[in-house]
C-alpha cells in the first residue's frame, strides 16, 4: 500500500510532533538522525515524513503530494488555501496581537495608521473587519523596531510571552487571534484513505490528551 | 518597460504534442459518451456580460473573474463557468424548447487564482446539464453518468461522492441565523475545520441542530454514515432529505459503479446555486476533485418560471494528465514520406498523399531537396520514403535509405 506522507513544519512544531509520535509508539529513529535526507520513513507505520518550511507544508498538502500536514494557525491565516483543517494539537500555542508603544492610544484620532508586520494578509483582514483603512508595511526581521524608529504606529505580530515587547517599551493593544499547531489534510486523500487518516488523527488527538492510543 | 512577448500569462500554458493528443483523446471519449446518452452540444461565447454571472444572488465572486469592457464601457467577463450561460440560453432561445433538455458543452473556463499557488487560470471543462427533470431518476442518471465518464476514461480506482445541500440548509434554517453566521458555519463545514466549528457553535448551546451541525463534516464514508446520520437527524427537518439521499445511494450501490460511490454529508459547495444533491469525483494522484456537480432548481428559467436542472463538469486537463501518466500517448509520426525529385512529379506527389490517406496511412510531403529526405525520415522516425520522378516512383524503407 502507498504510504501516508506527512509534512511537518521544521523547528519547534517538528520537535513537538515527533515527541507526540513517540508517545504513539512510532519508531522515530530516522527523524532524530535525519542527516541530509528530506523524506524520512517511520517503519512499521507505513508513514513517510517530509520536513518543510511552514508555508510549503500548505502548498504540499493543497497539491496532494503530501496527505497530512502539521502547521501553525498563523501560517494558515496568512497563506490560506483549500484543505481540511481537522485537529488542533494545542502545542505551539501563542497569539497574533496588535502592539505598539506603551501608553499610546492606537484608535485615537482620524489620521491614517501605519502598521508594520510580517503577516500582511492577517493584518489586512483584521482591519477590514473593523472597516479601517490602514497603511501596511511588510517587514522581514524584528518588527518591534518599526514603532521605535517611527516607521509605524503599531505592529501585528506573533506574541508568546510578551517579554520582547516589554523590554522595548511596547505593549499589546489588542489580541488579533489565538494560534496553535493544526493538522491539515488534503481533500482527496481524506476521501481515498479515509480509514488510515482518521485512525492516525484520532490517535494523535488521543496521545495529545494523554489517552491510550488505539 | 519589460516586454512580455515570449511568455504566456500566469496560470495559462501551451499544450504540445502528447499533451494536446491526450486532451483530444479525453474530449473525444467524453463527447462520445455524452452523445451516446442523448446530449446535444452547445457552444457559448468566451466573453459574456458580467450581469450573466450576477443573476438573482447566484453571483460568482467578482474578484475571481477576468474583467474587461466593451466599446460602450460595459463590464464584460471571460467565462468563469459554463452553467450560467446555459441558464441564459434556456431563458432566451430555448424558452419554448420541450423538456427535458439534455445539453453538453466542452470549453475553457477562466478564474483569477492566487498567484504562484500552482493553479491554472484556464481550465478546459466538459460538462452536461439535464434541464427540466427532477427526482430520483434524473439524479440517478447524472450521478451514474459521472461514474461512467471516469470509468470510460480508464481512471479506476476513482471515487464518486454524493451529498445533499438540503441537510445543511434545513439545520441552518432551524438556528435562525443571519447570512454572515451561516456562511461562516458553511465554511468551517466545507473545510472540515472541526475545532473552529465546535468553538463557533458553542453560542447556540445544546440545541439539537447545533449538535448535528457539529457532526456533519465528520459524516462521510460508506453505508455506515446513514446509520449514524439517521439517529442524529431524527426529528429534524433534514430527516426526509437524508432518506432521499440514502435511497439514491442504495440504487447506485446496485450498479457497476457501486463500489466506487461514497457519501459526504459535509459537502457544502461555495457555488451557492445548488439546491439538491451535490457530487464530486476523485482520482488517485490529483490533489483536488476532477469532477463536480449538483442539482440547481432555482437558476434556470423558461418564460419567467423556474425549471429544475442538474449538471456536472469534468476537469479535462486533470483527466488528460492522469491518462498521460498512466499510459503515455506516443507522439505520432507519418507512415510514409513523399518526395518529388523534380517539379514534373509534383502533381503525382500530391495525388499520392491523398491515396495513402485513403488507404488509412498517414503521409507527409517533403518540401526540401530530395537528397535531404533520408536524413529527415531518420530524424522523424518515418519508416518509408517514396521518391517520385516524372512517370516513375521508387519506394525505399528508411533503414535502407540511411545506408
Amino acid at each position: 500500500m502507498k504510504p501516508i506522507r506527512i509534512a511537518l513544519t521544521k523547528g519547534r512544531l517538528e520537535k513537538d510532533t515527533v515527541a507526540l509520535f513517540e508517545t504513539m509508539g512510532f519508531d522515530c529513529t530516522a527523524l532524530h538522525n535525519k542527516g541530509r535526507r528530506l523524506i524520512l520513513p517511520i517503519p512499521d507505520a507505513n508513514i513517510e515524513v517530509v520536513l518543510a518550511k511552514a508555508a510549503d507544508v500548505i502548498t504540499y498538502i493543497e497539491h496532494g503530494v503530501c496527505d497530512v500536514g502539521v502547521v501553525g494557525k498563523d501560517t494558515i491565516m496568512e497563506y490560506g488555501g483549500s484543505f481540511f483543517e481537522v485537529a488542533d494539537l494545542g502545542f505551539g500555542a501563542c497569539r497574533f496581537a496588535l502592539a505598539g508603544k506603551k501608553g499610546d492610544d492606537f484608535y485615537a484620532g482620524y489620521a491614517e495608521k501605519t502598521i508594520a508586520t510580517k503577516y500582511p494578509n492577517v493584518t489586512r483582514q483584521f482591519f477590514e473587519k473593523k472597516n479601517m483603512d490602514v497603511n501596511i508595511v511588510k517587514i522581514e526581521g524584528s518588527v518591534e523596531l518599526a514603532p521605535l524608529l517611527g516607521l509605524a504606529d503599531a505592529i501585528v505580530d506573533i506574541v508568546e510571552t510578551g517579554s520582547t515587547l516589554r523590554e522595548n517599551g511596547l505593549e499589546v493593544f489588542e489580541e488579533v487571534a489565538p494560534i496553535s499547531a493544526r493538522v491539515i489534510v488534503n481533500t482527496v486523500s481524506m476521501k481515498l484513505d479515509q480509514q488510515t487518516i482518521e485512525t492516525l488523527i484520532g490517535n494523535m488527538e488521543r496521545a495529545r490528551k494523554g489517552e491510550e492510543v488505539r | 518597460m519589460p516586454r512580455y512577448n515570449l511568455i504566456t500569462p500566469e496560470g495559462t500554458r501551451d499544450y504540445l504534442f502528447e499533451e494536446a493528443a491526450a486532451i483530444q483523446k479525453t474530449e473525444q471519449t467524453i463527447h462520445h459518451l455524452f452523445e451516446a446518452r442523448g446530449f446535444s452540444r452547445v457552444i457559448t461565447p468566451a466573453i459574456e456580460f458580467l450581469d450573466v454571472y450576477n443573476e438573482n444572488g447566484h453571483s460568482i465572486p467578482v474578484e475571481y473573474m477576468y474583467k474587461l469592457t466593451d466599446y460602450k464601457g460595459r463590464l464584460m467577463v471571460i467565462r468563469p463557468d459554463s452553467t450560467m450561460p446555459i441558464a441564459r440560453l434556456c431563458a432566451t432561445r430555448l424558452r419554448d424548447a420541450a423538456l427535458p433538455l439534455r445539453l453538453y458543452y466542452s470549453q475553457s473556463v477562466y478564474a483569477q487564482n492566487r498567484v504562484l499557488a500552482g493553479r491554472r487560470d484556464e481550465v478546459k471543462q466538459s460538462g452536461v446539464e439535464l434541464i427540466g427533470a427532477e427526482g430520483l431518476r434524473a439524479d440517478l442518471e447524472m450521478v451514474s453518468l459521472a461514474a461512467d465518464v471516469l470509468s470510460g476514461c480508464h481512471l479506476k480506482p476513482f471515487r464518486i461522492e454524493i451529498g445533499h445541500i438540503g441537510i445543511f440548509n434545513a439545520l441552518a434554517d432551524a438556528l435562525h441565523i443571519d447570512e454572515v453566521e451561516r456562511e461562516q458555519i458553511r465554511l468551517y463545514i466545507e473545510s472540515k475545520n472541526y475545532p473552529a466549528l465546535d468553538d463557533y457553535l458553542v453560542r447556540f448551546g445544546d440545541s439539537h441542530e447545533a449538535t448535528v451541525l457539529r457532526q456533519l463534516p465528520r459524516l462521510f464514508g460508506t453505508a455506515q454514515v446513514f446509520t449514524q446520520a439517521q439517529t442524529l437527524l431524527a426529528g429534524t427537518k433534514a430527516e426526509e432529505t437524508l432518506s432521499y439521499l440514502k435511497k439514491l445511494y442504495e440504487q447506485l450501490c446496485r450498479m457497476d459503479c457501486g463500489s466506487m460511490v461514497s457519501v459526504d454529508l459535509g459537502i457544502v459547495n461555495r457555488t451557492d446555486y445548488y439546491t439538491g444533491i451535490v457530487f464530486k469525483g476523485y482520482i488517485e494522484g490529483h490533489g483536488e476533485e476532477v469532477l463536480s456537480g449538483g442539482r440547481y432548481d432555482r437558476l434556470v428559467k423558461q418564460n419567467g418560471a423556474y425549471v429544475p436542472a442538474i449538471g456536472f463538469a469534468v476537469n479535462i486537463d486533470a483527466v488528460a494528465h492522469a491518462i498521460n501518466q498512466k499510459e503515455p500517448i506516443a507522439r505520432a509520426h507519418a507512415d510514409v514520406l513523399i518526395v518529388a525529385k523534380d517539379e514534373e512529379a509534383l502533381p503525382h506527389a500530391f495525388e499520392l498523399l491523398s491515396r495513402y490517406n485513403e488507404w488509412g496511412k498517414t503521409a507527409e510531403f517533403f518540401c526540401d531537396d530530395a537528397e535531404k529526405a533520408r536524413a529527415y525520415a531518420t530524424l522523424r522516425g518515418i519508416p518509408k520514403i517514396v521518391f517520385l520522378k516524372e512517370g516513375q516512383s521508387e519506394e525505399v524503407s528508411a533503414e535502407e535509405a540511411s545506408k
